[in-house]
């Protein structure tokens, strides 16, 4: 029989099996006796040496023929190094193997998500990415109230460093209440699309939104320009390498230019994930807790989450109905995405525009070809994962609290909301206790390891 | 796109309006939303009829019921396995008139299973439409129990055109609606492929908006105008055709208000 040999001085025995963690499994056995007629009786367990247990479950063992036999029930309930015993008419022979708690494919997809930090990428849409002078000015008028309308409230009153530059209010609020979760700006230099609906295509573009909304920074390319040219003249010059221009629309557009450049430096840090995910490459040891591990298994498996939550950042940058309601009134409902490409369609600011820097313009590809479709009405950004426990509250609409509730929306989904068109990716998952628990548990690990996040 | 097409009515040929939708988007407010929408008749069907029946109640003139075999939303995977639908379609088909059975879903050779069986046989009798969210395997074998059924193949089954126009031709108790579908009209413009298949089968076709949660209720009146925006890239006739007159045509008749 092929397999694996293993012979003490009086037999030799091959075995084949394929064991998954958690899993039943058979295991056939073929033995014969070094000189003299087949062994009778064959005995088999296994056990962790390292661990000094076995397994839950008693193997039952069959004779197939005269020196061969199959075993059945066998279960390795954990990841490890196991040991198969074999008790041949008396005799021991011992077989070791090491359990991957992965699969190899399991083990590409958590490669996937990797590696972490990304190497930095200027945005050719906009000529000061990267340039210090401008990451200076950009940092500046981030935290300076005078370029709102009222001077009273500034980009951090909504992306608020210390709570993972979000607010941590279920909706944001500058000068009143908005409709839609104020997104952390962590890694937000990494998207395609910019806002829950993705209104905008470009960093800069998404930041001269809030300062126009009379409900967060009420302010007008007048009163940017009136500023910028009274307070910010030296800073701009270092920035731009020129004076501010006369044109009122093209200072504010450099204005955002200067905030997405300080805002391309807000990179997540490394995280417990990110070491695990590095050690599994370098088939290396890892402290990576059982219960995210076990969490990940859900997150790249049966919970299909990796489907749409893919790559380093964990997002495909697209955008997804999962089954929130978005009424954002009584009467009155918030399309997301469908709303979204019309903005954005019309927006003077896009990449199609005059002010996008790239004359190739091949930074306007999607721009060029996105049409709504009907699913997009009520669809929003699939969000990034990273320091996902320093982002609380959830959804586009902030409805869900903790990672805990997340987790069960997804666990509990209500099919009723979703198209019965095509593949099912969202279905109920049924997730115990246990398992809702571990799901958390690895999301917390997508956050830096200093995060007293909330569950 | 010109005022004429501005104008044109809409038979919305596949609406739900279900229990989740009755609080949030009470009667009045739909009647109002379709009206604003030049939605001039929809066929309606709703999981848990009672919404629809209310619907038809406020404006027979306007809404055509359908017979869902559903009691919530939540029935859409079991249904065709759930003996207790029968009863249920029987006792609703003995209190109220409809137009048809559906929008059901039924694909494979689910639809050869007793329950979607005894449902034809009951449309059969009481001579309704069949509305089937299927593959072409089950709508083969709807057609295969009852040859002379008439039915509405919702989302014309994701079809390919291609596909569509062979099921159509091949079928000429079958009508299409084109609810939650894009590809034949993506950016205003009429697919080549859809066009040619809109033009060898001009009476065959209805749109649709699919109001398959509450907040879609919001979405017809911008369907409408999307609907009225591609479709003035097809010849005048045909445009209206498909707009409202094979809906009048094929469902208009049937449920005129006693």
């Amino acid at each position: 029989m092929d397999g694996t040999r293993v012979e003490s001085s009086k037999y030799v025995l091959a075995y084949k099996s394929a064991p998954e963690v958690g899993k039943f499994f058979a295991i056939d056995v073929a033995a014969c006796a070094k000189s003299g007629p087949p062994p009778k009786v064959l005995q088999i367990d296994a056990h962790m040496p390292e661990h000094r247990h076995g397994m839950n479950y008693r193997p039952e063992v069959k004779l197939l023929a005269p020196g061969r036999w199959r075993a059945e029930g066998l279960m390795f309930h954990m990841p490890g190094k196991w040991e198969f015993v074999f008790v041949v008419d008396g005799e021991r022979l011992a077989s070791g193997m090491v359990l991957s708690f992965f699969s190899d494919q399991e083990v590409q997809r958590i490669l996937s998500h990797g590696p972490w930090p990304p190497k930095p990428r200027r945005d050719p849409s906009n000529r000061v990415s990267g340039k210090l002078e401008a990451v200076v000015l950009g940092e500046r008028l981030f935290f300076d109230p005078r370029l709102s309308g009222t001077s009273s409230v500034l980009c951090a009153t909504c992306h608020v460093p210390f709570r993972g530059f979000q607010d941590g209010r279920a909706k944001g609020f500058g000068l009143e209440l908005v409709d839609r979760n104020t997104p952390t700006l962590f890694d937000v230099g990494q998207y395609r699309w910019f806002g829950w609906d993705g209104a905008h295509d470009s960093l800069w573009s998404q930041s001269i939104r809030p300062l126009l909304d009379p409900r967060e920074m009420k302010s007008s390319a007048r009163e940017v320009g009136v500023f910028i040219r009274k307070y910010y003249l030296s800073g701009y010059e270092r920035a731009f390498g020129r004076p501010p221009p006369g044109d009122d629309e093209e200072l504010l557009a450099d204005v955002g230019k200067a905030l997405a450049a300080f805002q391309e430096t807000l990179v997540s840090s490394r995280t417990p994930f990110d070491d695990f995910r590095d050690s599994l490459e370098q088939q290396m040891p890892s402290a990576y807790p059982e219960n995210a591990r076990r969490g990940l298994k859900i997150f790249i498996g049966k919970g299909n989450c990796s489907v749409c939550h893919f790559g380093p950042q964990f997002t495909n940058g697209e955008f997804a109905d999962i089954g929130v309601p978005f009424f954002s009134a009584p009467g009155k409902v918030d399309a997301g995405r469908h709303d979204g490409i019309k903005k954005l369609k019309s927006d003077s600011y896009n990449l199609l525009g005059r002010y996008n820097d790239d004359a190739s313009r091949s930074t306007a590809t999607g721009t060029r070809h996105v049409e709504p479709q009907h699913r997009n009405f009520g669809e929003f950004r699939v969000p990034g994962l990273r320091n996902v426990a320093r982002t609380a509250p959830y959804m586009h609409n902030g409805s869900l609290a903790t990672l805990t509730d997340v987790v069960k929306h997804y666990s509990e989904i209500n099919e009723d909301r979703l198209h019965s068109d095509g593949e099912r990716i969202l279905k109920k998952l049924f997730l115990n206790e246990q398992e809702t628990e571990d799901l958390v548990a690895f999301l917390v690990s997508l956050s830096e390891k200093d995060t007293a996040g909330r569950k | 796109m010109g005022a004429a097409a501005n104008a044109q009515p809409i038979f919305d040929a596949h609406m739900h309006y279900s229990h989740d939708a009755w609080d949030v988007v009470p009667v009045q407010d739909v009647l109002a939303i379709l009206k604003k929408a030049g939605v001039r008749r929809a066929l309606i069907s709703s999981s848990g009829d009672d919404g629809q029946q209310r619907l038809f109640q406020a404006a027979p003139d306007v809404i055509i019921p359908e017979l869902r075999p559903y009691r919530s939303r939540s029935d859409v995977g079991t249904w065709f396995r759930d003996e207790s639908v029968i009863p249920y379609l029987q006792e609703r088909l003995s209190k109220f008139r409809y137009a048809g059975i559906g929008e059901f879903h039924l694909y494979g050779e689910n639809a050869d299973l007793p329950v979607p069986r005894r449902m034809v046989e009951l449309a059969r009798k009481h001579g309704l439409f069949l509305h089937a969210h299927s593959d072409i395997d089950a709508v083969e074998r709807l057609f295969r129990q009852w040859p002379q059924a008439r039915i509405l193949w919702a989302h014309a089954g994701f079809e390919r055109p291609e596909k569509v126009a062979e099921m159509l031709k091949k079928h000429r108790n079958l009508w299409a609606d084109l609810a939650f579908r894009t590809d034949h009209g993506s950016g205003g413009k009429v697919d080549p492929a859809w066009r040619a298949t809109f033009m060898a089968f001009p009476d065959r076709f209805m749109v649709g908006t699919d109001t398959y949660t509450p907040e879609r209720w919001h979405y017809v009146g911008e369907h409408a105008a999307w609907s009225r925006q591609w479709l003035s890239d097809l010849p005048k006739d045909v445009a209206e055709r498909i707009a409202w007159k094979n809906g009048e045509q094929v469902f208009g008749s049937l449920l005129r208000p006693e």
